[in-house]
Parts: structure tokens; sequence; C-alpha cells
């Protein structure tokens, strides 16, 4: 299931966006309001977000610039009454997905949340593996966990036993049983793996 | 009942006068007999069928003139027959179908030559049942209306007499007697006769020119209608009309009614009927019943020398002419000289000598006493004369210069109602030569509309000390509307009785014409101005009409979704197009908002309810407010009283307040950038709103903010505030800007509330 968060202090078009949505068969969660999108919004649930730009109190450009802040990778929508360029061109380097203007068709719409659900998708798989990976070194002992930056620095066990002052059968051992945690074969998938989650020389 | 013994004396004399005229006719009755009996001893009959009974003095005296003008005139014998019909009290169709079968039994042996008939009731009656009584008789009516005329739809060779009472010219006649009148009452009973007054007397009352303050009493029961006419105010004219039954059904004779009716009004009561007058009404515009009966009698000689009827056109009104009652006149203190110059006055009591000798005989001798004195006042009189030269010479001197200066000099005395005037005032009302300036000649040239005013405002200076003033129109032969101002001011020490009255008259037609430019100009920049902030607003506002639209595209494309599943959810379809009237709504209104503060026109004045128009601003404004961060707090009081103004100029200025005050935080800290909007109802009795801003406050150049031109914006025009305060200032009240004294500026906009407009009236 695929949930749009619609966030509009216009309480009309809040029902109108809802409605057509809905009967595309999206889940709705609307907001007339930014703070109580943040207060209430889960980050677990798969969607994306619908902004309109110009609120009350706190903007949509400002929203979204909350939620990145926040580490909350939810894809972004823009739709405003006034389309102007400087906004837009705001809006998409910050990382939305379409900057559209009211009132906005369903297909252009509709073409929008795809995209964001495959945006979605795509990154809540990334999200996925690196938690994955992120559990698994959790998992390491210190040891263990010493030893894979130096394999990933590319030192060879001889070197690795010398900086950490001991011999180098403990580290084959000390190795083997990382490799096997992390459940890679090669130093090559090693390496791939540490570069995902941001270990590196 | 002190009229009594004066109206024996008329009833006295009117029999007094029959005996004398049944003594000639007797002679001539001898002498025709002997003629007739010799030529040839045919006898017409006439029967006289009377609607109602022998109560009725209308018909009783049109009856009595017809039987006379018949004795009189005609050649051969004539034999009267008279009948009764009572159909104002037995008003079931059976009496009637009963009273003709009556009729054509009674006079199965004799039948009538020709039918008359008296009163309105008795044309329809003959019209139904004539061939039941005697087929093709012909028949003469009286005392019938056109309206009741055209409704029986009499056959051809029924004929007759209408008579039309005369409302108008009765009122007329009531407002030259009365021309301080404020006040009409009107009286009508309930029958189907009082009822077509009562809708004849509404029409004719809505049509004039003249509106008085007016009341209907009509139809009401009869112990009511003495009551309401007791308390009648003495400011009011009273007509009554017809009261053949009141509003309980109970039967009445119209005359006995208006008798009372005159004993116990307060102000003077008048009536466009003959049989009243004599009763203590004044009078009116009046049919005497006497030339109707004799104008009916002419028809029907003229139908017994054997004319045929078909070929007689009814006639209307034979002698109708204003009739006023002396004696009444004289009970409610009416002069004379107000009356039209055709009116007979009757009652009129006899000369001074007759009643009251004795003290004619006095006054002679007092008379006589001050010729003395006037001798010795000749001696006097020379010194007089010489002061008296000096005093024209200075009223030539006065009366050239006004002249000069446009202006009329004018002097009124209220007792005798006589008019001293310059000639200059001739050019100003635009009088030709030969007319005389008389006040009522000036009134006749001032504009319909500004002649109460006018009249209002010369007795309001008669009461009070202080000049009064009125502009008022005035309709020269040139066809264009030229403006006098009259200025009047009372000589008297006593001022209960101010009788002189002095003043100008002095055109100022191209002081007004400049009055009315200069206020088409205020308004096109008002206009302007409006469409300026409006251009600033474009926008926001066009954010304002997209929402709707987004919400009615999003909402109507569901419902196509929706419908083009296999069974749509209808109840929700329903729901959807029920958003989209809302919406659709929605934008209207902004529309319609739009509308109106672009609309070019002069001021309409109606209630105002200030916060309406508040909260109607704040939404207009909307979007620019998100747009500039600005938020507003409306702290808007309860029950506050209402205001008099036109909506669209009042939102301007309100919009302008907003926007100066928007304008005013550009530099504020966008999370201080706060309005706070209060009304209130100010100790005054005034509302008051005021319009609170957080921004820099206001300079020290205070009082230039309201002048034209003057801006402390970079892109500002200079006109708002003097636009605005032009517009406040024509509604009474004032606008004021003050710094506040935890930061920013405040707007006080006060308006006098409704209520104290009404008390200041």
């Amino acid at each position: 299931m695929f949930t749009v968060f619609i966030v509009d202090d216009d309480a009309g078009v809040l029902r109108g966006l809802s409605r057509l949505l809905r009967t595309r068969g999206y889940d709705i969660q609307s907001y007339t309001s930014p703070q109580e999108f943040l207060a209430q919004h889960d980050s677990a649930l798969p969607g994306c977000a619908l902004l309109d730009v110009s609120m009350p109190g706190l903007d949509g450009l400002e929203l979204q610039r909350t939620l990145t802040a926040e580490g909350i990778h939810r894809p972004v929508i823009f739709i405003t009454g006034k389309g102007d360029i400087p906004t837009s061109v705001r809006a998409m380097r910050g990382g939305a997905i379409d900057f559209l203007t009211k009132p906005v068709s369903d297909k252009n719409l509709l073409g929008a949340i795809a995209r964001a659900e495959e945006e979605d998708t795509k990154s809540r798989q990334i999200h996925a593996e690196l938690a994955a990976i992120q559990a698994k070194i959790t998992a390491l002992t210190p040891r263990e966990r010493e030893v894979l930056t130096h394999v990933v620095a590319g030192r060879l066990n001889k070197q690795i036993a010398g900086d950490l002052g001991t011999v180098e059968k403990t580290i084959k051992v000390h190795r083997s049983r990382m490799m096997e945690k992390l459940g890679v074969r090669t130093v090559a998938d090693l390496v791939r793996m540490a570069q995902k989650v941001g270990i590196s020389r | 009942m002190g009229d009594m013994p004066t109206s024996h004396h008329y009833f006295a004399c009117v029999a007094q006068r029959a005996r004398r005229t049944c003594g000639i006719l007797l002679l001539i009755f001898a002498f025709a007999w002997i003629g007739s009996s010799r030529a040839d001893e045919r006898q017409e009959r006439v029967l006289m069928l009377h609607a109602f009974n022998y109560t009725f003095p209308a018909t009783t005296l049109i009856g009595d003139a017809a039987r006379k003008r018949l004795v009189d005139r005609s050649r051969g014998r004539v034999e009267i027959d008279a009948d009764f019909l009572d159909l104002n009290r037995a008003s079931d169709p059976e009496h009637e179908v009963r009273t003709a079968a009556f009729l054509r039994e009674k006079y199965s042996n004799h039948p009538p030559d020709v039918i008359m008939t008296l009163g309105s009731a008795a044309l329809p009656f003959i019209v139904k049942h004539r061939d039941a009584i005697a087929p093709n008789t012909p028949v003469v009516f009286t005392g019938v209306s056109q309206a009741n005329y055209s409704s029986s739809q009499p056959p051809p060779d029924m004929t007759g007499i209408i008579t039309e009472f005369n409302l108008e010219k009765t009122l007329i006649l009531a407002e030259r007697l009365q021309p301080n009148a404020r006040r009409l009452v009107l009286i009508a009973g309930n029958s189907p006769t009082d009822r077509l007054w009562q809708e004849r007397a509404r029409r004719i009352v809505e049509n004039r020119e003249r509106k008085l303050e007016t009341a209907y009493l009509f139809g009401l029961p009869y112990d009511v209608l003495v009551s309401k006419v007791a308390k009648i105010p003495y400011d009011a004219i009273v007509v009554v009309l017809t009261v053949f039954v009141d509003g309980v059904g109970e039967p009445h004779v119209p005359m006995e009614v208006a008798r009372t009716v005159a004993q116990l009004s307060p102000a003077p009561v008048y009536a466009p009927y003959d049989t009243y007058l004599g009763n203590g009404v004044v009078g009116g515009y009046i049919e005497t019943f006497e030339s109707v009966g004799s104008a009916a009698a002419d028809l029907m000689l003229e139908i017994i020398a054997g004319k045929d009827p078909a070929t007689l056109q009814p006639k209307t009104n034979p002698g109708q002419t204003y009739r006023v009652d002396f004696r009444a006149m004289r009970r409610w203190n009416l002069r004379e000289s107000d009356l039209p110059s055709d009116t007979i006055i009757l009652f009129r009591e006899s000369s001074l000598w007759e009643q009251h000798h004795e003290l004619v005989l006095v006054a002679l001798s007092a008379f006589a006493l001050q010729t003395l004195f006037v001798g010795a006042l000749l001696i006097q009189q020379r010194r007089r004369k010489r002061a008296e030269a000096l005093l024209k010479e200075s009223e030539e001197r006065m009366t050239f210069t006004a002249a000069f200066m446009n202006i009329g000099l004018w002097q009124f005395d209220r007792q005798t109602g006589k008019l001293w005037a310059t000639e200059h005032c001739r050019a100003l009302f635009g009088l030709g030569p030969d007319v005389p300036l008389t006040r009522e000649t000036i009134l006749s040239k001032i504009h319909p509309e500004d002649q109460v005013n006018a009249i209002a405002s010369v007795q309001e200076a008669s009461k009070n000390d202080h000049s009064a003033i009125t502009d008022v129109r005035v309709t020269r032969s040139d066809d264009k509307v030229h403006w006098v101002r009259i200025r009047a001011r009372s000589h008297s020490d006593n001022r209960d009785a101010a009788s002189q009255m002095s003043g100008i008259f002095a055109d100022i037609t191209e002081q007004k014409a400049a009055e009315a430019e200069a206020a088409l100009q205020r308004q096109e920049v008002a206009h302007l101005m409006r469409v300026s902030v409006l251009g600033e607003l474009s926008g926001a506002i066009a954010h304002e009409i997209n929402q709707p639209l987004t919400a009615i595209l999003s909402n109507a494309q569901a419902a196509l979704y929706l419908l083009t599943q296999n069974s749509p959810d209808l109840g929700e379809v329903r729901d959807v197009l029920q958003d989209i009237v809302d919406e659709d709504n929605r934008a209207g209104e902004v529309v319609h908002r739009l509308r109106s503060l672009l609309k070019k026109g002069e001021r309409k004045f109606e209630v105002v309810n200030i916060n309406d128009l508040i909260k109607s601003t704040i939404a207009l404004l909307n979007s620019e407010l998100i747009s500039r961060r600005v938020n507003v707090k409306a702290e808007l009081a309860n029950a506050l009283p209402s205001t008099w103004g036109d909506p669209i100029q009042l939102q301007q200025v309100l919009l302008n307040l907003f926007m100066n005050a928007m304008d005013a935080m550009g530099s504020t800290p966008m999370m201080q950038r706060r309005v706070v909007v209060f009304s209130r109802a100010a100790q005054t009795g005034a509302v008051e709103v005021l319009v609170k801003d957080h921004g820099s406050g206001i300079s020290a150049e205070q009082d230039r903010l309201f002048e034209a031109f003057y801006s402390t914006k970079n892109h500002g025009l200079g006109l708002g505030l003097t636009v605005c305060s032009t517009i406040v200032e024509a509604h009474g009240g004032n606008i004021t800007l003050t710094n506040d004294a935890a930061g920013g500026a405040v707007a006080t906009l006060s308006l006098p509330a409704q209520e104290m407009l009404i008390a200041a009236q």
C-alpha cells in the first residue's frame, strides 16, 4: 500500500485532492498545516508527500528542508497556485519529484505520484540493504571491526597483525569470522559493501 | 351639538322653500290637469327603485329632485311609484328573486313606462331582473360609479347618470386648506361598495405626488373606528368615504357615520359626498344629489317624449364642484382665502350687522374716537414722510446691490399670507413680468420634491431664533435645473407666533455644479485607487480563485473516474458534486467581491455590519497575507452596532489600512509580522476599527500622511490615505494614525453608529 501525505491549508483543495487520489487506490493522510504533518507523520509508511508551496507559518519548501534535516527520505511533490521559476528551481534542487501548478490535472498528478512511488521503492530497497549491512556490522566484535577497516584499506594480513600488535594467524581467524558474519566471500564484495555504508580508508 | 340649531334652521328653510314650491306646483298642476284632460288622457308611469331603504338620504335627495323635475317639466301627467329594494340589509339571492316577483305582481296592472334606479346596488339588480318585472321597459339609473357601470354591463336601452365621487379633488381641497398637514387618514367600511372605495382610495393615494403619512381605517368594527378617530392627531387630513357595513357586518348609514366621525375627529374631516355636508364635514369636490336627480329626470322626460333610450348616452357628473360647510371651516380654523375660487360656501352665517348690531355700534363709536387721534397724528406725518423718502432711497440702493449680487430679498407675513419680494426674485424663479409674486407662484416653481423641505425650513425659522437655510431646485422655463438657496429668519419678540419672516433667495447653481463635479472627481479617484490596490493584489486574488478551481477539477476528475467503475458508488458521486457546487460558490464569491470593488458608480448607502466587512476584507487578502508571511488576528466585538454607509467604499478603506500595515512590516522579522484588527463600540456610541501593525511606526511627519501625493513608500502614489479620509469624512467619521507604545502603528477608523445617525436626524 502506498500512502500520499497531502498538506494544504485550503480545506477544499485538500478534500478534492484526497478524493481524487483515494478513488485511484491510494491511502491518504491529509493535513491542513505543516506542523500537524510533522507531528503525526509516520516515516516508516511507504508513500510520498504532496505539499502546497504557499502555507501560513511554514511553507512547503521549508517543510521539505525540515524533512531532509531530520533524515526522512520522503519523496516530495510540490503543488502551487503561483508557480514562479525561482521557487520551482529551489524545490527541484531540494530533491523534489515534481513541481505542479494548480489546478493540476489527474494525469500530471498521477504521473508524478507514480514516479514518487518508484523512487520511494528504490530508496526503501537501498535503505533496507544498508540497514541490513549496518546490522551485520553492528554484530561484529570490536576486534573484527578493526580488522574490517584495515582489510578495506587494502592492508595485508601480516601488515594488519603488525599494526594491531598480534600474530598473522590470529588476524586470519578474525578475518574469516568477520567475512562469514558479513556474508561476503571475496575482498572485492567486502569493499563494495563497506563503501555503501561509508567505511573506507 | 353646537351646530344643531343652525342645521334646524337650514332644514326649516328647505321646508319653507319646499312648501312655496308646492304651492306653485299645485297651480301648475291645476292648469296642466285641465290642459291634459282636454288633450289626451295619457298618463306616464315612472317606477323609482331605491337600492336601500328610506333611511338613506342620498337616494332620497336624488328621488325628490327627480320627482320635482318630472312634475315641473312633464307635459302629460306623471304617476310616480317608489319601492325600496333594501339590498343592503338582506343580501341573500332569494331576497332579490322574491322582490322581483313581488314587483311584477304589484305592477302587473299598471306596468311602468320608465324605471328609475337609485343607488349603486339597484343597477345590477335591474339588469338581472328587468325581464321578470317589466320586460323591455327603459331604465334610467343614478348613483352609479363608472366601475359599477362597466361591471354591470347594462343593455343599450338602460341609460342614466354616472357619478364619480372625486376623491382626488377632495384631497386637493383638503391640502389647500391645510398646507401643513402631515398625515392623511382615510375611512371606509366593509360592504362591497365600501371595499370598492378601499381599493380606489389606496390607488389614488399611492399615485399622488405629495406623500403624506397615511393611515387607512378600513373595515374596522364601528366601536374600534370611533376610538381610533378620537385619537387622530391635529395635523391630519381625515377623509370619510362610505361605511355601509362595518368590520363585524353591522349595517350603518354612511351619513350618520360621517357625522359621528366629524364630531369626534380632532382634525378636519372631508368627504366627496353631498349628504355629509351639513353634518360636520368640511366639504369636498361634490356632486349634488339634486343635480343627479334633475339630470336623471331630464333623461326620463326625453324617453317619455318618445326618444329611443338606446340613443341616450349615460351622463357623467352633471354638477360637480367644490363645496364646503362654513361652520366646519370655522370649527377647525380653516381660512376662506385658501379655498379654490369657484368653491360654493354653504351655511355661511348672516352678516355681522344682523348678528351683533349692538357690538357694531360700539365699534363704530370707537372708530369715531380714533379719527380724533388720527387728526393729531397727521401732524406727525409730515415728519415721517421725510424719513420715508430717505428710507425709500436706502431701500432702492439695497435692492440694486442685491440684484447685482444675484440675490433676491423677501419678506413674508405668515398671518396674512402676503409676500413682498424684490423684482429680482422673478429672474431667480423664472417668473414672467405678468405673474404676481406670491408665496404660491414662487412655490410652484420649486421642484416638487423640494417643496416640503422649503416649507418646513421656513417654518423652522419661525419657531427658532436662528435663521434657516435650504437649497431648492427651481425649474425655470429654459428647462435647466437651477439651485436657489433660501435663507429665512423670523422677526418677532414673541417666539410662538412669529408672523413676520424675511430672508434672501440666492442663485447657487454654479456652486452646486462645482460641488457635483468635485464629488464626481472624488468618486473617480476613489475608484482608480480601488483598481490600483486590486492591481497590486492581482496575483493573490488569482490564487484565491485558483484554489476552488483546483478543488473543482480534482473532484470532477474523481467523479469521472468513479463513473467508469462497474457499479459506481452514487453516494460518493453525490458528495463529489456537492463539493463542486460549494467550491464553485466560493469562487463566485471571490469574483463577486472583486466585481463590486471594481465597479464604478455612485455611492450607495445601506446598513453595514463592520465585522462582516472586516472578515470579507481578510478573506480577500488571504493569499497576499500568506505570501507576505503576515499573520492576522481579528478581535471583533460581539453585538457591535451597525453603521450606515457604502460597503464598497468602507471596504476600500479597510483594504488600504491592511495594505499599509503589511507594507509597514517589510523589514520586520517574519515571526513578528502580525496585524491585529479590533472592532469595538466606543463610549461615544461610534463604531471603531483599529488596525495595529508591528512595523517601524510613523515618523515625525505625521500630519503629512493624509496630504495628497505624499508617500513614505518607494512605490506609493501618496493618495491612499487621502482618499480614505475623504471617504470616511463623507460617512461622518474620521481616521487617525498613531504610534503604539509597544511598537508599530495603529490606524483608528471611527464611524457613527446607525442609531446615532437616526438620532441626529
